[in-house]
């Protein structure tokens, strides 16, 4: 034993560890990708680690060695799990031989600005269990049930974090860490089981997949897994609470027995999952309490399955939650106050409104702090070549389609640069474009992207617009890492930075090789050349790329690199603020007499100096 | 006891770090905690909170609104954001760094007046501390570093040094940079001393 502070992240991974766990894969994104990271970190012979290209193959590699008999993990986001879908309702229909399980974490509250999408309903969709742990130390434990339930099911397993969970950090007691029992790969030949070949397979596969899930929930109601409470009393309240609802209702409970709660009297099931629905422990509920509140956040998946309960078991009492038009939202994280305001409810504790709500009336004050890219940021220099070049053509803006695609490229959506019009999903701004074009827009359509981006799911939508001659220009922003999620590799990372007999793959020689007219690589440091360019792209016949590339320059200054040196030279400042204006750049800020530029942050990218009318700026070059 | 702390400042301030020193030191003492830090997308200049929940096992990452035993604002405007978490008689230590958004230094959008972010502070009903950027300690003529000159006023302005001490947070700061131990136990030092005025 020994203590650790860890997140949820981490005591994921550590309890895949314990499980002995072989094979780990998964995709980054916010705010799962502390799992995998740590993974990485560590020196771990035996066992495979590996950022995939996206989710789907992340995914499908996982299934392969679970298939293969061994125990195997996946990580992602909930919109990657959209992404890897397809494969996964049919891996589920297979079930599996070693453990398989997915990690999945969502963002209730959209901290990291996506969907606050539920993947529960896609537990259901595809009746795979899910497990949701409520804490930290739940996570460590209930990591290492996934894969016992997994294996002793023959299903893969879902297990769900949520935003506040995955990264919030405990001191954990943990295990011992165990080398991986060595197993030997198994090959099964096995049509029905491996493939759809015939409705007949298919059929049959899916009444397994149904009778894999109510195994499932057998097997964790022997484990022992949910909690049931119930009063001494009966025809009180009985509460059932799921995922991160439930860390709060003790402390919920002390903050009512002010407001005159007598704890004793309430029953409470704390469940483990929504999927498989605890059938049994809610019956039993049922036959105890009079009504009965449930706590989930997002969506009522729990309450709907109460419901259905209630009228099987002929329950007339009340069912208090999302779906009676209380006070509980589907919207947004919860924190104790809901599950107070669920308690008040329920109980007619009479605790007044203002109890929840602090001061807010001047929050509106505060200063509004539109994120922008990095000081020396490569990315700046393409959305100001963009702009540019959209200005030298004499076009307006705002006549000028520019798609974003997800990750830093999406940051010229803000100020300074207002470039970028949408932000889709991984890829998509490549075909949006594309619909824009057939749709009848007649100014040049631009399409623009990371190269992380461009390898998970752009490059489909760039053969399409090859195949079909749809005039647009694509460009892809090539800073050499997955920077926004926290600097994961990727196919286009160096060399150096590859595992260990890893290859990098090379943009500048796959594009062309994909039979396209017009392919361009540029420096964004190099504002004018860069510009011309583009400018040139958007007066030219069919499918134009741009292959924009610089080093990530959070990335290039921990190397030790340096684009360049920029020299303020104070007397001929007479600031008229344009390199702030048009860069936004962190770097610079407005002193008295000239502007100033913090040494400590810029990085002589040189896009101030090439803005600026008066020559104050002078760039040298760097290393 | 219980004692929650929320914290709010802009990326790149070292808020992040305060937060885990404070949780490294509640943990080296066997207390119960737990710390949910959240940065938005930027690497700097974005708006950064965390939450730290002393002294309760077992407790869900969120401080309630009016909850907050403690709020360590450590920028101006962002102070704005931690005051519906000032729980009334609490503490809320403002260390009044300006950080201004581009389109503020350009004078093309508001940035609050100092005495109307005291003033909603004090609504709160929150015991106020304020810290004027100015008196952020020098070492041979070179500021020290912020996050840390705050954390020591924490400890000398605020009722966090009853939870922990004072001696065994400087400890853990030393342990955390063992080749800066003596300069950082200089600037808690000098935040220690200094005095905020309400
Ligand atoms: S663009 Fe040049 S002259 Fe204008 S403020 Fe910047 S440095 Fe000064
Ligand atoms: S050269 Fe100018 S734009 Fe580039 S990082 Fe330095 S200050 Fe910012």
């Amino acid at each position: 034993m020994q203590t650790k502070v860890l997140s949820g992240n981490e005591a994921l991974a550590y309890g895949a560890l314990q499980a002995g766990v072989k094979v780990v894969t998964g995709y980054p994104g916010t705010p799962s990708t502390g799992a995998l990271t740590s993974l990485l970190a560590m020196d771990l012979p035996g066992r495979h680690v590996e950022w995939s290209v996206n989710e789907k193959v992340a995914f499908e590699i996982a299934a392969g060695a679970a298939w293969a008999g061994q125990r195997a993990l996946c990580t992602m986001k909930m919109s990657g799990l959209n992404v890897a879908y397809d494969s996964l309702i049919s891996i589920a229909y297979s079930g599996c031989n070693g453990g398989l399980v997915i990690y999945v974490a969502d963002d209730p509250g959209a901290s990291a600005g996506m969907a606050e999408q539920d993947t529960r309903g896609f537990a259901l969709m595809s009746d795979l269990p899910m497990l949701e742990p409520s804490s930290v130390g739940d996570t460590y434990r209930l990591t290492q049930v996934a894969f016992e339930l997994s294996e002793r099911v023959k299903t893969p397993v879902f297990i769900r974090l949520v935003a506040s969970i995955a990264n919030a950090k405990i001191a954990l007691k943990i295990d011992d860490l165990l080398p991986p029992a060595e197993r030997t790969p198994t090959l099964e030949r096995n049509i029905a089981k491996y493939t759809k070949a015939g409705a007949a397979i298919c059929i049959t596969q899916h009444q397994d997949v149904i009778a894999r899930l109510e195994k499932a929930s057998e097997v964790i109601h022997e484990m022992g897994l949910n909690s049931l409470q119930l009063a001494e009393k009966p025809g009180g309240l009985g509460i059932v609470a799921v995922g991160a609802a439930a860390a709060y209702l003790e402390e919920a409970f002390d903050l009512a027995v002010e407001y005159g709660l007598d704890k004793t009297e309430v029953s409470v099931l704390r469940t483990v999952t929504t999927t498989p629905f605890p059938t049994v422990d809610v019956q039993r509920l049922f036959a105890h309490c009079n009504f009965i509140l449930t706590l989930e956040e997002l969506e009522p998946y729990l309450e709907r399955g109460v419901y259905i309960q209630a009228h099987r078991a002929g329950f007339t009492g009340k069912i208090i939650g999302k779906l009676d038009d209380g006070p509980l939202s589907r919207v947004g994280e919860y924190d104790v106050d809901h599950v107070l305001q669920g308690l008040n409810t329920a109980l007619g504790l009479g605790i007044p409104v203002d109890h929840f709500k602090g001061n807010r009336a001047t929050e509106t004050l505060a200063a509004r702090r539109p994120i922008t890219v990095c000081a020396g940021c490569p990315h700046r220099g393409t959305y100001m070549a963009i702009n540019q070049a959209i200005q030298n053509l004499n076009l307006d803006k705002d006549n000028v389609m520019v798609t974003g695609d997800i990750g830093c490229t999406i940051l010229g959506m803000n100020p300074p640069f207002n470039t970028v019009w949408t932000e889709v999903s991984m890829g998509a701004s490549v075909s949006l474009a594309q619909g824009y074009v057939h749709g009848g827009v007649r100014t040049p359509v631009i399409a623009t992207i990371g190269d992380s981006t461009f390898f998970h799911a752009g490059i489909p939508g760039l053969l399409n617009a090859i195949q079909h001659q749809t005039p647009l220009t694509v460009v892809i922003m090539d800073n050499g890492w997955t920077s926004m999620t926290g600097m994961q590799v990727n196919p286009g990372t160096d060399e150096t930075f590859q595992q260990s007999g890893g290859r990098r793959i090379d943009l500048a020689k796959v594009i062309p090789g994909l039979g396209i007219d017009q392919f361009f690589v540029i420096d964004p440091y190099d504002l004018k050349g860069a510009t011309s360019i583009i400018e040139g792209c958007l007066t030219l016949p069919g499918v134009k790329v741009v292959l924009s590339r610089r080093e990530c320059a959070i990335q290039a200054m921990r190397q030790g690199k340096h684009a360049g040196n920029v020299r303020l030279i104070p007397e001929k400042c007479i600031l008229c603020k344009q390199c702030i204006t048009a860069t936004g750049c962190p770097a610079l800020s407005i002193e008295a007499e000239s502007i100033a530029i913090d040494p400590a942050l810029c990085n002589g990218c040189g896009l101030c100096a090439a803005v600026c009318p008066t020559g104050a700026l002078e760039k040298e070059d760097g290393t | 006891m219980s004692y929650d702390i929320y914290l709010v400042g802009v990326g790149g301030q070292g808020i992040l770090t305060l937060a885990d020193l404070i949780m490294r030191a509640a943990v080296h003492k066997g207390h119960p905690v737990s710390f949910f830090p959240t940065k938005g997308m930027a690497q700097r200049g974005g708006f950064v909170k965390a939450e730290l929940r002393l002294g309760r096992a077992g407790v869900g990452p969120h401080i309630r609104e009016s909850g907050a035993h403690l709020v360590l604002a450590m920028e101006r405007s962002e102070a704005l954001k931690g005051v519906r978490y000032a729980r009334p008689e609490g503490d809320f230590l403002l260390y009044g760094h300006v950080w201004e958004p581009t389109a503020v230094m350009l004078g093309e959008a508001p940035y609050p007046p100092l005495e109307s972010v005291l003033e909603a502070i004090r609504v709160s009903n929150a015991r106020l501390v304020y810290l004027d950027p100015k008196e952020l300690a020098k070492i041979d003529g070179a500021y020290v570093a912020a996050n840390v000159f705050v954390l020591g006023a924490a400890f000398g302005n605020t009722r966090l040094g009853e939870v922990l001490s004072a001696h065994e947070m400087i400890e853990v700061v030393q342990a955390r940079w063992p080749h800066r131990a003596k300069h950082n136990a200089a600037a808690f030092d000098a935040g220690l001393r200094v005095r905020g005025t309400s």
